[in-house]
This record gives structure tokens, sequence and C-alpha cells, in this order.
């Protein structure tokens, strides 16, 4: 049999996984075996991470609301659970979100909501 | 005690050039007669800044954190004498301690700052936070000029006294009216002192 090389096949293959890591620092955007490998954990992390992302905005949004509660509204209720009691009760679709939102931007809407919501 | 109130003073006005923003408030928090766990807890929520709407965790966002009369910080139980403090020096064999008692009579700041720095967590904003709190031993502070706000504590529920604690606290009372009572006339040796409540 003539002898064949392989070309370029392998290099193509490696040029479009080189693409992807080229904003990655030192080694691993240069040499050649460390690109397969971070691309591989890149994206990984980038797949599991869509997940955390919604868990770890929920639970900000959530220290947030905490945290207006105790502040303001000593007189009423201390607590988290209860508000959201309350809101369930109402039949509020407000989720945690907007609520963070609003105590951060317009503090007296939520005041009025929760004053509402309690009797 | 004296010097080293003076080298506080001095430290303490120091270090602020390092605390970017001053959008902070400057909350003054009052130890005396407080209990030094719950007081430290309360504390670390507000130098972390947990009590803002505008928390964020990856960044440093607590008020600065003024805490007064350290010296009167209380703690309830033996631990007076029984909370011993801990570290190693790295030498093998080199695990030092030293008693709360020890502790609050060489540098009672450093009983609070202990507590509160190990309340928070344990990652790259600790130092940052630990630059925020400024302890002093007496009630008085080189920060006067500055717009201060005193922190009120949250009412605190103390639970009521375990029955044996109770019997004990009753039979002194007792004693020490009795005592009163039989102050003219003949005294018999059993002149046993009420002992105080550790305040």
């Amino acid at each position: 049999m003539t002898r064949i090389k392989r070309g370029y096949i392998a290099g193509k293959r490696r040029r479009k996984i080189r693409l992807f890591t080229s904003s990655f620092r030192g080694a691993h955007s240069r040499l050649t075996r460390t690109i397969t490998q971070q691309k591989i954990k890149a994206l990984v992390s980038a797949n599991r991470d869509r997940d955390r992302k919604k868990r770890g905005f929920r639970s900000l949004w959530i220290h947030r609301i905490n945290a207006i509660i105790g502040k303001n509204k000593k007189k009423q209720y201390n607590r988290y659970s209860n508000l959201l009691y309350n809101i369930y009760k109402g039949q509020l679709l407000l989720n945690r979100k907007i609520v963070a939102q609003m105590g951060i931007l317009k503090g007296n809407c939520l005041r009025m909501i929760a004053n509402e919501i309690i009797t | 005690m004296k010097m080293v109130n003076a080298f506080n003073m001095k430290r303490a006005a120091a270090g602020l050039r390092r605390i970017n923003l001053d959008g902070l408030r400057w909350r003054v928090f009052d130890a005396k007669g407080q209990v030094l766990g719950r007081l430290a807890s309360q504390i670390a929520t507000v130098v972390q800044g947990k009590d803002k709407p505008t928390y964020t965790p990856n960044r440093d966002d607590g008020d600065m954190c003024i805490v007064l009369n350290a010296k009167d910080v209380c703690v309830t139980g033996r631990k007076l004498t029984d909370k011993v403090y801990y570290w190693h020096t790295g030498y093998v064999g080199h695990l030092k301690e030293r008693t709360f008692k020890d502790q609050m009579a060489k540098d009672p700041t450093e009983v609070i700052r202990k507590a509160i720095l190990r309340m928070l967590p344990r990652n790259k904003l600790r130092d940052d936070r630990d630059r925020k709190l400024r302890i002093f031993p007496g009630s008085e502070h080189p920060f006067g000029d500055r717009p201060l706000e005193p922190y009120v504590m949250p009412p605190r529920r103390v639970r009521e006294m375990r029955p044996r604690e109770r019997r004990a606290m009753i039979r002194e009372q007792k004693k020490a009216e009795l005592q009163q009572q039989k102050t003219d006339g003949t005294k018999k040796g059993k002149k046993r002192e009420a002992p105080e409540e550790s305040a």
C-alpha cells in the first residue's frame, strides 16, 4: 500500500475547537490537548449552571425580600414566610423576582400591597 | 490598657482609605450588657449587608460597624471561666489556649472580633468585612464627626429558668432574707454569701 498521510483532517477538527477556546487564559487557548479538555469542561459547566442560575437568582431574591421585611415592617410581620403565605392566600400572582425588584425600586408599592394583604 | 487605647484610636481612623464606597452608613452598637454571641450575630448580618434590599453576594456592601463598650460584653453560664480560645502556632505540639477571662484582661476587642469573624462566611470578602468593623473597649471613638446611627437590637426572648436553677435561686433569696432578719444578735457560722449571678 502506498503511504497515506492523514492530511489536514485532524487539523480541521481541532481548528473548530480552538476557535471556541480562543479567549481562554494561558495554555488553555494554545496547547491542543488542553484545548480539547477545556472546551469539554466549559460546556459541561455551562450546561450545569444554566439550572444553577435559576436556583441562584431565586435565592438572591429571597435574601433581598428578607432584608426588606426585616427592616421595615416590624409591626406587621418579621417573616418572609408570612409575607409569601399571604400573597398566596390573596391569590396574587407575584413571584419573588417582582417582589424583590419592587422592594428596591418602589418600596412604597410593596408596603401598600403588604398592608392590604395582611388583613 | 491606656496605651493600647491610644494606639487603637490612631489605627482605627487610619484604615479608612481602603474602603471604597462611602455611601455606607455608620452603625453604632453598644455592647454594654449584651450577650456576646447574640450581639455578634446581629453585627455579622449588618456587616455583610444582609439587611439591605440591594444585597449582592459577590460585592461587599455592608455598613461600617462601630462597637462600643467592648469590655462590658456579657456571657451566660460558666463561660467566663470555662470558655477557652485555642489556636495552633504551626509548630508541632504548640496548641495554645487562653481563657475568656484572660482574653478580656488582655484585649477585650479581640473577643468580639473573633466572635464576629467566625460568623462571617469564609470567602474572599471576609477580610474586607473585617476592615469595616471598628471595636472600642470604652465608649470613646474618633468618629464623632460622622453621621452615626445607633442600632436598636431586636428584643430578646430570655428563656425561663430551668427548675433546678430556679430552686437554687429561690433558696439563695430566702437565705438572703433570713440573714437580713438576723442582723441583730447571734450569727451562726453559716455565713454563706449569696453567689453573684454572672451579669
